[in-house]
């Protein structure tokens, strides 16, 4: 199997604090990566330099595109998800809560419909290409919203929806930019165990059936356990043990990390 | 009610009295009066204990009604109905409206005065409009939207005056010149938000009304720019005794002269470019540049991570804000025929900011009727020459307490999957 990301020595420090240090792991393509550690291990900072929103001080990260070997070092800001085509969702959720369910989704096929739009051109004449693309858009949208059965509110807030079903929307948004690799910051925190039992059918889903790579920090093991291919553990910026789930669960490291040393 | 209660607003009562007493004692009751070799202190304790009086009467009746759970229950439901009205029925109310604008010049009680106010509040709902694409939408709290106005004004006055070309080109040419000040506005404030962005703004502003007052040699300084041609209709200019060999409008269509022929044509020139203005907004509102205008407005750090570029969406905010600015602007200087950096102070911008926000952020109906409450209630209040400033104040306090959230609050989507059931 072609891996789909590989992270490279990958260093980043703040002043004289090393958030990361000189951190290597692969992830698959069609597989979910999980990254675990305790609190302050650095997990988000490794999202936060795979996404663009941190540059990292040493190392590379490539994304595997159809034979093509790109640099996510090259790519900053937006142009992470608008050409590189990797999304992410936040550890805070971060939708757009004044706008509606179907505005959120459209907010994310923003440049497909801006070129559509004739940037704004064919938009303001009412082209029929235009609307056209904008039914399909709307479409795409429903295809998902019927995914995590959230249809019947597509006209309501965003952020009048339930903390459960925020949190799905937002995965679902980042869905909607079409990515290769999907990056999820702890989708679990503050679910309830039949709210984890669905995420977990709809990351599933998102990896069977979309062929996306999912890479996954997580702190309720019930969803590490459950859904990784893969699983990486952080602590204190360092790769302290990598395997899959089962290997991880009775590994000496990961334990001792997460509980202590034994006097 | 019980008595305690009556004794208890009553004690509550003779303390703000006291309060009063306090505070007009020395301020009302001695007044300073110059007599010829100096300052000699006249009391006034007779309107100070009117004053005193009138604030223990006020208290009590507050309070009573508070203890009835009555207060100001007129007003709140009033607010109620009227938002209910407009939220149910905004078609019908934008049609109302727009058809009372259209024969406001021909009702029987329409003077120059009259004509005169709408003319400047219309200037203002275009002035709110524009600016309700960069605050409303975009969520980029600009300050110095006056400094967009008066780019348009001082492009429209030198073109017109140095080239002598018509007003239908000079118009567009402003809209440009203010759109390329808004995106060199843009630029340095692209990383600022909130109360950083503000103070920039702001400073924009100043600096534009500065550049205005110095650059002598081609703004004329503080001394303005005198005689900016007037707008012809089509061609047929305003004037009471045209040039040899030339039709005037009333020589034309054979009507008596009157003045009220120009402000008509004025009022219905910025009827049409506010509406102009309204129609735009409302479109590009349902387009992607509007939603990700309202999505940065919502979360910058989520835009980002969908990919929209929020470069480029905050210049095209800032942009399209400036050139109806700009329109604005030149339709100012020629209404004017003269103007000069005084027009363009930072008041302009604050009040163009209040209507946009006490409107309801992101509202066009709100606009309009912001409008009218605060430039209507400041003109109410002429007589009272400086103080109509505390009109104005007390208009916008007024909206502040009963919606908080500015007269028409509500959002409606800019795209329905289920469509309009309600």
């Amino acid at each position: 199997m072609s891996s789909l990301l590989s992270v490279e020595n990958l260093t980043m420090k703040f002043g004289g604090l090393v958030a990361i240090d000189n951190l290597s792991f692969n992830a698959q393509n069609n597989q979910i990566t999980s990254i675990i550690g305790p609190n302050g291990a650095g997990k988000t900072t490794v999202f936060n330099c795979l996404t663009g929103f941190y540059k990292p001080t040493t190392g590379q990260m490539y994304l595997h595109k159809d034979e093509n070997k790109v640099s996510l070092r090259k790519y900053t800001d937006f142009k992470i998800a608008h050409v590189a085509k990797v999304a992410r969702t936040f550890q805070n959720i971060r939708l757009f809560p004044a706008m509606s369910v179907l505005e959120n989704l459209l907010v994310a096929q923003h440049n497909e419909l801006m070129v559509a739009s004739g940037y704004s051109l064919y938009g303001l004449l009412n082209l029929k290409s235009y609307r056209e693309k904008e039914k399909q858009a709307v479409d795409k949208s429903k295809y998902w919203l019927d995914i995590i059965g959230l249809t019947h509110r597509a006209d309501d807030n965003a952020g009048d929806l339930p903390y459960g079903d925020q949190r799905k929307l937002e995965i679902v948004r980042a869905m909607c930019i079409e990515p290769k690799l999907l990056c999820l910051d702890e989708p679990a925190a503050g679910l309830n165990p039949k709210e984890s039992a669905e995420l977990n059918e709809l990351l599933k889903f998102i990896k069977n059936e979309k062929k996306t790579g999912i890479l996954l920090i997580e702190h309720d093991m019930s969803v590490v356990m459950g859904i990784s291919d893969h699983v990486v553990v952080l602590n204190y910026g360092k790769k302290i043990f990598e395997g899959t789930a089962d290997q991880t669960k009775n590994s000496k490291e990961v334990i001792e990390a997460y509980l202590g040393v034994d006097e | 009610m019980e008595k305690q209660d009556i004794i208890k607003s009553f004690k509550d009562s003779l303390f703000t009295g006291l309060i009063a007493l306090a505070l007009f004692g020395p301020i009302v009751g001695l007044r300073t009066v110059s007599k010829g070799e100096g300052l000699f202190i006249t009391p006034q304790w007779g309107i100070v204990f009117l004053l005193v009086g009138l604030c223990i009467l006020g208290r009590f009746l507050i309070n009573i009604n508070s203890a009835k759970r009555t207060e100001f229950k007129f007003l709140s439901s009033f607010s109620s109905k009227f938002a209910h009205i407009t939220e149910d029925k905004a078609k019908h109310f934008a049609i109302t409206g727009i058809l009372f604008a259209v024969v406001f010049p021909f009702l029987p009680f329409t003077d120059r005065y009259f004509m005169d106010v709408a003319i400047m509040i219309l200037t203002y709902i275009m002035l709110g409009w524009g600016l309700n694409i960069v605050v409303g939408l975009a969520g980029l709290l600009d300050l110095g939207y006056v400094a967009f106005y008066a780019v348009g004004a001082y492009s429209y006055a030198l073109i017109a005056t140095t080239f002598g070309w018509s007003f239908w080109i000079c118009l567009p040419l402003a809209g440009v010149f203010a759109a390329f000040f808004g995106i060199l506005l843009g630029f340095p404030v692209l990383r600022l938000r909130g109360d950083y962005l503000a103070i920039v703004t702001l400073g924009f502003g100043e600096i534009i009304r500065i550049i205005l007052i110095n650059w002598y040699e081609v703004t004329n300084g503080p001394d303005g720019i005198t005689g900016i041609p007037r707008p012809s209709f089509f061609g047929l200019p305003f004037k009471r005794s045209p040039d040899e060999g030339e039709a005037s409008f009333h020589t034309f269509f054979g009507l008596e002269y009157s003045t009220m022929h120009r402000i008509i044509f004025l009022y219905y020139l910025i009827l049409v470019l506010a509406l102009i203005t309204n129609y735009f907004t409302l479109k590009i509102r349902k387009l992607p540049v509007g939603r990700a205008w309202e999505a940065l407005r919502e979360d910058e750090i989520a835009c980002k991570s969908l990919g929209v570029n929020p470069t480029n969406t905050k210049l095209t905010a800032f942009a399209i804000g400036a050139m109806f600015g700009g329109f604005a602007g030149s339709f100012f200087a020629t209404r004017q025929a003269f103007i000069s950096p005084e027009s363009f102070t930072f008041i302009e911008s604050a009040i163009i900011v209040a209507i946009v926000v006490l409107g309801g952020m992101g509202s066009q109906t709100g606009v309009v009727l912001a409008s009218i409450f605060l430039i209507g209630i400041t003109e109410i209040f002429r007589d009272l020459e400086q103080f109509r400033m505390i009109a104005f104040g007390g208009a916008m306090v007024l909206i502040m307490v009963f919606k908080p959230k500015g007269i028409l609050a509500n959002r409606k989507p800019t795209i329905l999957m289920h469509g309009d059931k309600k």
